[in-house]
C-alpha cells in the first residue's frame, strides 16, 4: 500500500513541473537560434526592405501593412513553424516517450512548450518591429493592448503548430506542410498587402485565417490604425483558436500509443 | 505479497499488422528481484517492456503494477517505474548535468536533493567529464550511461532497463552490471532487464523469461532451468590448424572460430569422448563444462537442445 500511494510523493505540483519544463524547452535556443535568426528576423526584414522599396509611394497604410504583416510572418516562423517541427521531432527521437516516463502532467508539457517557444520568438519579433520601423520610417502608436495581443497571437499559433506537428507522420512532412501553411496564411488575406489590392474573394476567405486577425490586431496596437475587424473580435478569435488548439493537442498527445 | 508486475494474457498486434508482436504473455515479477527477459531481435521483448512502462497499450490482456491496472491514473506508472529505452536521445538539448537535475527534480526531489542526486549519479557512472556537455555531443557509450543515470535518478522502486549495456566497452559493461546488482541489493529495487548479453547478465539475473517469436517459451530461475540441460555437457574443442575434425554424434555442434568447435553432448557420451581424445591426442585443447545461461538461451530460443518445461 505504501508503494502504490508513493507515486504521489514523487509528483511535483503543476507549477513546479511547469517551471522545469519551460526551462527545458527554453534550452532549445541552443539548436534553434540560427533558424530563428534566419526565418524569424532576416526573412521578415528582407521582405520589409524589398516590399517597402516598391510601396514607398503607396502611402502610409501600405507601409503599415508591410510592417505588421512581416511581424506576423516573424511570429508564424517563430511559433507555428518551429513548434510544429519541435513536436514532430520530439516524437521521432523518443523525447515524448521520455516525458511520458516522468510523473508530469501532459498539460504542463504543452503549456510549457507554448510559453517557451513564444519567449524564443520574441527577440526576432521585437527586432523586426524596431528595424522595420526604421526602414519604413513609420510613426509608432503602441497601445498597452500589445502586451495582450502578442502573447495571444504567439500562443495560439504555437497551439496550431503543435497540432500540425503531432498530426504528421515524419518530421520531414511537418517541415514541408508547416512552411506551406505559413505562406498560405500570409498570402490568403490582408496581412502584408492591403485588402483593396487583393481579389474580392480573398477578403471573404481571409476570415478563415488566423493570420488575418493577428495582422489586424497588430495594426491596431502597434500603429493605432482602425481596421475592418475590431480589436475585440481579433482577441476573441485568437483566444478561441488558442483554447481549441490546446484542447486538441491535449487529446492528440496521448502518449500511451495504441 | 503482491507481485510488482502481473502480466496476464497480454497480446499486442500493431495497427496494420496481422502477426502479433507478442502473444498471450503471462508472467509475474516479484518484489526485489532482477528479472531477465531474453530473446532474439524481434522476439517481442521491447514491445512487452514498453507495455509494462505504459507507453504502449496491449491489444488484449491486462498488466497490473503492485495490483493496480496500468492506465487508470496517468502519473502512477511514471511515479513508480524508471524506464530506459533501447534507443532514444531523451533531452538532447540539455547537458548531461542538466538532464540529471531536471529528471531528479521532476521525480519529486527538492532542488537541493536533486542537485545532490545529480552529483551522485555523475560520480557513480563515471560521467563527471561529460557533466557540462550537451547530450548529442558525447560518445555513444557515455550517452548510454547518461540514459541509465537518468533512468535511475531519484531511485524509482521499479526499473525497466532495455539493453543497458549496448554501446559500452567491457569495463563499463562490467560496471553497469555492478550498479544494477547494487541497486537491487542495497535498495531492494525491482529490475526488469532486457539484454542480448546473456553471459554477462547471468551474474545478476535471479529469474529469467525466454521469448521466441512473440511468445514466452520459458520462465524460471536460471539454475532450475539449466538443471534440465545438465544431462548435457558443453565441450569446446580446438583442433590443430589444417585438421579436418571428425566429430562424435552430438545434440548440437557449432564452429565458433577457425578450428574451434562447441559441442553440446549427452553427459556419458561427452565423458567417454574426452577420455578418447586424451588418449589419441588429436585435439590441441578442450574445455568441458556444465550448461550456461547462453546454452539455455540457444536451446530455448533456437531449439538447438531439449527444451525444459515452462515453469
Amino acid at each position: 500500500m505504501f508503494l502504490t500511494s508513493g507515486y504521489k510523493e514523487r509528483t511535483q505540483p503543476f507549477w513546479v513541473q511547469l517551471g522545469d519544463l519551460i526551462l527545458i524547452q527554453l534550452a532549445n535556443w541552443r539548436w534553434s537560434w540560427r533558424g530563428a535568426l534566419l526565418t524569424g528576423l532576416v526573412a521578415p526584414l528582407l521582405s520589409t526592405a524589398a516590399l517597402g522599396l516598391f510601396a514607398r509611394d503607396s502611402g502610409e497604410v501600405a507601409l503599415a501593412y508591410i510592417l505588421t504583416g512581416n511581424m506576423v510572418m516573424s511570429l508564424l516562423f517563430g511559433t507555428f513553424d518551429r513548434v510544429a517541427a519541435h513536436f514532430a521531432y520530439m516524437r521521432a527521437v523518443g523525447r515524448l516517450d521520455f516525458f511520458a516516463t516522468l510523473p508530469i502532467y501532459r498539460s504542463a508539457l504543452i503549456v510549457a512548450t507554448v510559453i517557451a517557444f513564444l519567449a524564443l520568438a520574441l527577440p526576432s519579433l521585437i527586432l523586426t518591429l524596431a528595424f522595420g520601423t526604421l526602414i519604413l520610417d513609420l510613426p509608432l502608436a503602441i497601445s498597452p493592448w500589445l502586451l495582450v495581443v502578442v502573447p495571444l497571437i504567439g500562443t495560439s499559433l504555437c497551439g496550431l503548430g503543435a497540432l500540425i506537428g503531432l498530426s504528421m507522420e515524419t518530421p520531414e512532412n511537418v517541415g514541408n506542410v508547416s512552411s506551406l501553411i505559413t505562406f498560405v496564411l500570409v498570402g490568403l488575406g490582408p496581412v502584408i498587402i492591403p485588402l483593396d489590392r487583393l481579389p474580392p474573394i480573398i477578403g471573404t476567405i481571409s476570415y478563415l485565417s488566423p493570420a488575418t486577425y493577428a495582422a489586424s490586431a497588430l495594426r491596431q496596437t502597434v500603429l493605432g490604425l482602425s481596421d475592418r475587424i475590431p480589436l475585440g473580435v481579433d482577441l476573441l478569435v485568437l483566444a478561441l483558436l488558442l483554447i481549441v488548439s490546446l484542447w486538441a493537442v491535449g487529446r492528440k498527445l496521448d502518449w500511451r500509443q495504441g | 505479497m503482491t507481485a510488482v508486475y502481473e502480466v496476464s494474457n497480454v497480446t499486442k498486434i500493431y495497427p496494420g499488422q496481422t502477426v502479433p508482436a507478442n502473444d498471450a504473455i503471462s508472467l509475474a515479477v516479484e518484489p526485489g528481484e532482477i528479472f531477465g527477459l531474453l530473446g532474439d531481435n524481434g522476439a517481442g521483448k521491447s514491445t512487452l517492456v514498453r507495455q509494462m512502462a505504459n507507453l504502449l497499450a496491449p491489444t488484449r490482456g491486462t498488466i497490473r503494477l503492485f495490483g493496480q491496472p496500468l492506465g487508470l491514473a496517468p502519473l502512477y506508472v511514471p511515479g513508480m517505474v524508471g524506464y530506459m529505452p533501447q534507443n532514444g536521445m531523451a533531452l538532447n538539448n540539455l547537458t548531461v548535468g542538466e538532464t540529471l537535475y531536471f529528471t531528479a527534480h521532476l521525480r519529486g526531489l527538492s532542488r537541493r536533493d536533486a542537485k545532490a542526486e545529480r552529483e551522485r549519479l555523475l560520480d557513480l557512472l563515471d560521467l563527471g567529464p561529460a557533466r557540462d556537455r550537451l547530450v548529442p555531443r558525447i560518445s555513444g557509450g557515455q550517452r548510454r550511461l547518461a540514459l541509465l543515470a537518468t533512468t535511475i535518478a531519484a531511485s524509482p522502486p521499479v526499473l525497466v532497463l532495455d539493453e543497458p549495456t549496448n554501446d559500452l566497452d567491457p569495463v563499463h559493461r562490467r560496471h553497469v552490471w555492478d550498479v544494477v546488482h547494487d541497486l537491487n541489493h542495497a535498495r531492494g529495487t525491482t529490475i526488469i532487464l532486457v539484454t542480448h548479453n546473456v553471459i554477462e547478465a547471468e551474474r545478476v539475473i535471479q529469474r529469467v523469461g525466454f521469448m521466441r517469436a512473440g511468445r514466452l517459451v520459458a520462465v524460471g530461475r536460471p539454475g532450475a532451468l539449466k538443471a534440465s540441460l545438465n544431462e548435457h555437457l558443453r565441450l569446446e574443442l580446438t583442433f590443430p590448424p589444417g585438421t579436418d575434425p571428425t566429430l562424435p554424434p552430438t545434440v548440437e555442434a557449432r564452429e565458433i572460430g577457425p578450428g574451434h568447435w562447441l559441442l553440446v553432448m549427452e553427459r556419458a557420451a561427452a565423458l567417454a569422448y574426452v577420455a578418447q581424445i586424451e588418449t589419441e591426442r588429436q585435439v590441441e585443447d578442450f574445455r568441458l563444462s556444465t550448461a550456461t545461461l547462453e546454452d539455455l538461451y540457444l536451446a530455448l530460443v533456437h531449439n538447438a537442445a531439449p527444451v525444459p518445461e515452462v515453469a
